[in-house]
């Protein structure tokens, strides 16, 4: 099966680089609203995608999860 | 010529003009035979020929010119010529070695002590001078001046670097079988594929330094950063304002950050603690090979491979030692004085050396050690024709650093405040250099930095003007430059100083990364990801690395070679089976990350007409000539630019100052050069 971001064969819709990125990015979640006070999904997503130091699997990553 | 000579062999054509001149007292006569040079003289009573090598003029090779066929397990010794389209004078010069051979009564090894030099001059000697290579004697130097050149000769040595060659010779044949054999694999595989033949090379060092960056660039593309948030106070006193820092430096939560800048505005702060501390900073140790690549990668932006290059022309011009060393050692037996009093005749260093030149000269010395060559160290010589600017700067280096050994350590002022605000602490930190000691002579490449802090005593009382509070993020891991990459190589110890350099120029050649940030291409991910499931053991730093200890043991004479080889070649046809077991999905991957390579290769950057498309390198079918097009052409974009027809168009990332068109590198016989592709730049200036 082809990666839907990059086209790689990986295991699921996923390639096994993108699949580790999406572990990352939900794994960040539950501290982002710890260190914010609470923020939600989406808007999280959003500032994951704009963040200049995000890396640009996760950032595909999330720009993906906004689609879902 | 005539019978019953001294044949001297070096390594280098350069090396052996140094050697005659010293051993002539500058009286030699250069001599053509065969179309390489050679030198003739006298001394004492005794007639010498002194030839040179040009590097290896030997490599290892497989009988069959099939470059599809594997395995590949017997190899012979070749002349380099016909091994490497690179080496076309090795014929020549082992043409003219055999001639002079067979005119000498006495061989003399004068290539560089190390495991190449000796590796060279082993097969000059076995193979042009009809097996002289146990009868030949040793000249063993570490500098090309001529006091240690004379010394050299006047003490030849019987027989030293026996396990040096030994091993050498099985490291060559160790790489070559491990790189053909699964090189051609790799390439094989992507060939079954249906694309056309593009070498995938994998070396035996290159494979685990590949893992290193893949598994970085996973840190890097896989990264989230998760926000914290700095606070700082303005303090105020009698209109006299500074900045001082919460004591924790990362505040993980906003609600706290916010609280705490409410509790201290407006507040007093007194000073509760006022901490000065003198502490001593050492020299820094002289220089091996790794750490002269890591400081001048630091200092001038020089590559590893670049900086041995430089470091290579310094010492073939007597000016500085052996470079390839692992030593941080300066022996006692180095005249100290006489080298810091030839560095004294340079203007630069000229008033340093009254202030060294005192009794009971002594360096620091490093925990690094080389039985072969001291530390790189200048030679006190000065330079005979002008240096280009990076071999100054590498000279530079190298004498302020040997300069530095020398000098007293430095004293720093280390001063640190606390400011309390009630419960809240806040803190400042300066530093001063009170006793410059050797970084007097280190210069510009101290870094260290002063942070000076106005007055301050225990008890003085502030105003707590303002409290910022700014969000940050963690910062995402630095990808590995060429400096830490080296480093990364030798902590982990593989490859060797003389190879580390190339092994990671290959990489880059190879296209497994691009660019000066070492970013990890698509096809670098590609080849490491299908050698991790398919033969993981290429990958593996455990079994490079088993294999360095036991070359290490074939030098010092612990072990033979056979043994070694013997284990090499059965790991490798393990991973060979493996690799053939699954050529087709092995083939298929790479090939998909080839394509990928291609495919963005040909990309130059956003197009900067319709901020759609993407500018592209076009070839025209009518014309066959490539141009500059832009992929939304199809939805009316006209932008378009010639490009040079000959060449390589390397891109970058950078779009131009002037036009936000895309830069690129145009890479030919001669030097490469930067290019705006928009013809109508207005950067460009008119004829």
């Amino acid at each position: 099966m082809k990666c839907v971001l990059c086209g790689r064969e990986g295991v699921s819709d996923l390639c096994l680089y993108h699949a580790e990125a999406k572990e990352r990015v939900e794994a960040a979640y539950p501290k982002w609203v710890a260190a914010c006070g609470g923020i939600d999904w989406k808007d999280y997503l959003d500032n994951v995608k704009r963040n200049p130091q995000t890396g640009q699997w996760a950032k595909e990553i999330a720009e993906h999860l906004q689609g879902v | 010529m005539d019978r019953g000579y001294t044949l001297v062999v070096c390594e280098k054509p350069d090396a052996a003009r140094r050697v005659s001149d010293a051993l002539s007292g500058g009286d030699s006569k250069s001599v053509l035979v065969d179309g390489t040079t050679v030198f003739r003289f006298t001394r004492k009573g005794e007639e010498f020929v002194v030839c040179s090598a040009q590097g290896h003029v030997y490599g290892v090779s497989d009988p069959s010119d099939e470059r599809s066929v594997y395995p590949v397990f017997d190899v012979e010794w070749y002349s380099s010529d016909l091994v490497d389209e690179d080496s076309a004078g090795a014929a020549r010069r082992i043409s003219s070695v055999k001639k002079l051979a067979t005119g000498a009564s006495k061989f003399v090894n004068a290539c560089d002590f190390d495991v190449e030099g000796e590796t060279i001059g082993y097969n000059l000697l076995r193979y042009a001078c009809g097996g002289k290579e146990g009868a030949a004697l040793r000249a063993r130097f570490s500098t090309l001046t001529e006091e240690d050149l004379v010394k050299a000769f006047d003490d030849l040595k019987s027989q030293v670097g026996q396990g040096l060659a030994r091993a050498g010779r099985a490291r060559h044949v160790i790489d070559f079988v491990w790189g053909v054999n699964l090189s051609r694999a790799l390439s094989q595989s992507a060939l079954g594929s249906g694309h056309r033949y593009r070498t995938v090379s994998v070396g035996r060092v290159q494979g685990p330094t590949l893992a290193f960056l893949v598994e970085r660039e996973k840190e890097v593309r896989q990264f989230v950063p998760i926000p914290y948030w700095k606070v700082s106070g303005i303090f105020e006193k009698d209109g006299r304002k500074l900045t001082a820092g919460y004591a924790r430096e990362r505040v993980e939560v906003r609600a706290l950050a916010e609280k705490l800048r409410k509790e201290c505005v407006g507040k007093e702060a007194v000073v509760s603690e006022v901490r000065k501390n003198i502490v001593q900073a050492s020299p820094p140790v002289p220089f091996n090979i790794g750490d002269l690549q890591k400081e001048a990668y630091r200092a001038f932006g020089f590559t590893p491979s670049r900086t041995l290059q430089i470091a290579e022309r310094l010492y073939l011009g007597a000016l500085i030692s052996y470079p390839r060393t692992g030593s941080q050692r300066l022996p006692p037996s180095l005249n100290y004085r006489r080298i810091i009093q030839g560095i004294g005749a340079i203007s630069e260093y000229s008033s340093y050396v009254a202030e060294l030149l005192k009794p009971g000269l002594k360096p620091v010395q490093g925990a690094k050690d080389d039985p072969a060559h001291p530390a790189i160290h200048p030679t006190g010589e000065k330079p005979r024709r002008a240096l280009d600017r990076s071999e100054w700067s590498v000279f530079d280096l190298v004498v302020r650093r040997f300069l530095a050994a020398f000098g007293p350590s430095a004293r720093r002022e280390l001063v640190d405040v606390t400011l309390a605000v009630g419960m809240n602490e806040f803190r400042l930190a300066g530093a001063r250099t009170v006793f410059p000691g050797w970084m007097r002579y280190y210069g510009r490449f101290t870094g260290y930095r002063d942070v000076e802090l106005p007055n301050i005593s225990e008890g003085d009382k502030f105003r707590v003007d303002d409290v910022l509070v700014e969000e940050k993020f963690e910062q995402r891991p630095p990808r590995y430059n060429q400096g830490s990459l080296l480093e990364k190589m030798e902590k982990e110890r593989i490859g060797t100083k003389a190879t580390r350099a190339d092994i990671i120029a290959t990489l880059v050649g190879r296209g497994y990364v691009s660019g000066e940030s070492m970013e990890v291409t698509d096809l670098g991910l590609t080849v490491d990801e299908t050698l991790g499931r398919y033969a993981p053991s290429i990958i593996s730093t455990e079994l490079t690395r088993g294999i360095e200890e036991e070359l290490e043991e074939v030098e010092r004479g612990e072990k033979g070679e056979a043994a070694l080889l013997r284990d090499t070649v059965r790991s490798i046809a393990g991973q060979l089976a493996e690799l053939n077991t699954n050529e087709e999905a092995v083939g298929e991957e790479i090939d998909s990350a080839l394509m990928m390579t291609v495919a963005k290769s040909f990309v130059l950057g956003k197009c900067p007409v319709c901020k759609a498309g993407e500018l592209r390198v076009i070839r025209s079918k009518k014309t066959k000539k490539r141009f500059v097009g832009c992929s939304n052409y199809a939805s009316g974009c006209r932008a378009s630019a010639p490009l040079p027809q000959s060449g390589t168009i390397k891109t970058t990332v950078r779009p131009c100052e002037h036009c936000s068109w895309p830069i690129v590198y145009v890479v030919g016989r001669g030097r490469p050069w930067r290019l705006c592709v928009n013809p109508a730049c207005p950067g460009k200036k008119k004829p």
